[in-house]
């Protein structure tokens, strides 16, 4: 779907914007690069530029470490993942 | 009971059973298929003729009482397909029965009279060795039905469709499921080959009255039980009504292509526009409107995970199961391909010739490549299955699979490791995969790398997963976990809860501690990994692999994969880092 945002919109403003809770936000692109993964933060204040193709998937979506080991990331969910552990399937509390 | 080995001799029409010897009494499935087939299979034997044996094993807990999602059969001999050891395993009903029968291992070896073909019926009698001239020439469809008729208390039927029976380097071995369908394949490798060498187009196996599964100390074996499967059924991939129950493998479909690393028409692009229209989530809103398949199928019983479907066609009906993601990836995706209906067919054929649908759908984006077909021509991919069920002349090569049929056609963007092609996952944009596809023996395998906590694994703080560097260190602890998770019975998705749950991994270790009498202590997953990676690799290693062999194909060096236009660019040197330890 194709959306219009204000110019200084986040990720937040755009969750907001079809009313999904980042609880159940799993993991998210934006231009085909990761930004976030299930249970992390990292994407939230990311400002988006004119254009951008987002992808967002539920909670429910896996993808094992071994297949997402060396894809393109956002410097933020990098430095989010070094403090959480890169290799965790999720980054949910069960 | 102690565990026996089965010997059968086909030359001869015998059997027999052996106690197993102290060198092997320590491994299960892909464990014992490979020290056995190291032990026993001469390195340089061709893989069709006297020599190569081919060896079925269940995993340590398989057919334990109430292991949760443990049906593993392991399959193991010198592959037609690589040249090299080979280990496929596969869901369906055969690992428990074998199990219960009391046995570790099934040893198929020698060679019948020419032109002879057999049903083996294995009871805890024994086994008998019937004519299969009732069902030569059949698919598995209709072999796993008149087997069912045939004998009595809905045995397991491990067979091969005409791919085996023409021993084509992709035939696979096909187990039945629950319903007696075929579709749980040990697919890669092309051991159905192996099996038709042996005049073997079908194996029954009854447990009826079998002396079960020994547990040895059954209060640890229970203990790590409840833990595991407390694991699995609270992780959200793996929990009913998680990502895996809902979906299937094919929830990959979406965020792969997303991440751009979904290798489309041949492995020349990241990401393809018809993804959505192949994924898990419109096998799932297919069911819902058609009625007829469902989503949440178990491959045998005492799956708590059930990642399985049953796709229903246009008018409702049942047709297949199961389109999982790679099967969907390789019909689909890799052949420009958007129609789940032709994907669905495609995977029929696949499940009653005998292929192996990774291969096959890899063949056929190699053929539309060299220009027999357009990428994206549904119905001609589907009519390239007729000329294989004609066995025409290129039916049988493109039975042979990906680097036949590029010779055939003059392909050079051939995307295989030891002669085996790659599943989805690109590696040029996902560089972990790459690193396991290059260097383990199996030849290109997506399933040779899981990932378990690192604290597990030894590698906490020594490398960083997030830079290039020690992917090396990473991939070989990955491969060393997986065999061991090969050897368990277990089902690879309980590798998800045991990363993130870390009671999982110790229910893990116990239960198998339980069944084999060990202590939980005396376990190390990786180092007993790492000695069964050793065995294969040294089997290689005198088959005439070499360090030239651990390597991906030339096309990724210099072809820029969009959208991220990445080459592959991990050193030579880093890639022999991975089983430098061996030297």
């Amino acid at each position: 779907m194709d959306l219009d945002l204000p110019e200084d919109a986040v990720i937040d403003t755009l969750l907001q914007e079809i009313s999904l809770p980042s609880t159940e936000r799993g993991y998210l692109f934006v231009n085909a690069v990761l930004y976030d993964a299930p249970g992390l933060y990292a994407s939230r204040n990311e400002l988006l530029q004119e254009g951008a193709h987002i992808g967002i998937f539920s909670i429910r979506h896996m993808w094992p470490y071994q297949y997402r080991d060396g894809i393109r990331m956002s410097d933020s969910l990098k430095a989010a993942m070094e403090e959480s552990g890169p290799m965790q399937n999720t980054y949910r509390k069960i | 009971m102690a565990r026996k080995i089965l010997r059968i001799n086909m030359g001869a029409l015998s059997f027999a059973y052996e106690e197993v010897p102290g060198k092997w009494a320590k491994w299960g499935g892909r464990g014992l298929t490979s020290v056995i087939v190291a032990d026993e299979v001469d390195p340089t034997c061709h893989p069709l003729g006297p020599n190569n044996k081919l060896v079925i094993a269940p995993g340590w807990v398989s057919g334990a009482p109430a292991a949760p999602s443990s049906g593993r059969t392991s399959f193991g001999g010198k592959s037609p397909l690589t040249g090299g050891i080979k280990e496929s395993n596969s869901g369906g009903i055969s690992a428990q029965k074998i199990a219960k029968l009391g046995l570790a291992a099934i040893i198929i070896e020698g060679v019948p009279e020419k032109g002879k073909w057999y049903t083996l019926a294995i009871t805890k009698d024994g086994v008998s060795f019937d004519s299969a001239d009732d069902i030569l020439g059949k698919g598995m469809y209709e072999v796993d039905e008149i087997l069912w008729k045939k004998f009595s208390n809905e045995p397991a039927v491990i067979g091969i469709g005409q791919a085996g029976e023409k021993k084509l380097s992709n035939a696979g071995i096909s187990v039945n499921d629950p319903e007696n369908k075929p579709g749980r394949y040990a697919g890669r490798g092309g051991l159905g080959a192996v099996m038709g060498a042996r005049g073997i187009k079908a194996i029954v196996v009854d447990d009826t009255d079998g002396p079960g599964v020994e547990v040895a100390n059954m209060d640890l074996f229970k203990t790590g039980r409840k833990k595991l499967t407390d694991a699995i059924m609270s992780h959200d991939l793996t929990k009913p009504g998680g990502g895996l129950n809902l979906y299937g493998t094919n929830v990959l479909m979406n965020i792969i292509n997303e991440a751009g690393g979904l290798p489309t028409r041949n492995f020349s692009a990241g990401q393809f526009e018809g993804a959505s229209l192949i994924s898990g989530e419109m096998v799932a809103e297919m069911v819902e409107k058609r009625g007829g398949g469902m989503t949440g199928h178990g491959c045998h019983a005492g799956c708590i995970i059930k990642c399985s479907n049953i796709y229903p066609d246009e008018k409702g009906d049942a047709l297949v199961s199961c389109v999982e993601y790679e099967t969907a990836w390789a019909l689909g995706a890799n052949c420009g391909i958007d129609d789940l209906d032709y994907v669905a067919q495609m995977t029929y054929q696949c499940n009653d010739l005998g292929l192996d649908s990774i291969e096959a759908g890899n063949t056929i984006a190699i053929a539309m490549e060299g220009g027999a077909l357009e990428f994206g021509d549904k119905v001609g991919a589907l009519g390239l299955f007729d000329e294989i069920r004609k066995m025409s002349p290129l039916g049988r090569i493109l039975g042979q699979g990906v680097e036949a049929t590029a010779k055939a056609y003059g392909v050079h963007r051939v995307p295989t490791v030891k002669g085996q092609s790659m599943p989805a996952y690109e590696p040029r944009a996902i560089k972990g995969i790459g690193v396991t596809y290059a260097t383990t023996p199996m030849g290109a395998d997506h399933t040779a790398g899981y990932t378990i906590a690192p604290e597990i694994a030894g590698v906490s703080g020594k490398v960083d997963p997030l830079t290039d560097e020690g992917k090396a260190a990473l991939s070989l602890t990955f491969q060393a976990a997986t065999a061991f998770i090969d050897s368990t019975g277990y089902c690879l998705f309980i590798a998800f809860p045991i990363l993130d749950i870390e009671t999982g991994f110790a229910g893990m270790v116990e239960s198998v501690a339980g069944v084999m009498g060990l202590e939980a202590d005396g376990i190390d997953a990786i180092e007993m990994g790492k000695e069964i990676l050793k065995v294969e690799r040294n089997f290689n290693k005198q088959a005439g692999f070499t360090s030239a062999d651990d390597r991906l194909p030339e096309f990724m060096r210099y072809e820029k994969l969009p959208p991220h236009d990445v080459v592959w660019t991990m050193p030579d040197e880093d890639l022999d880092e991975v089983f430098a330890w061996m030297d």
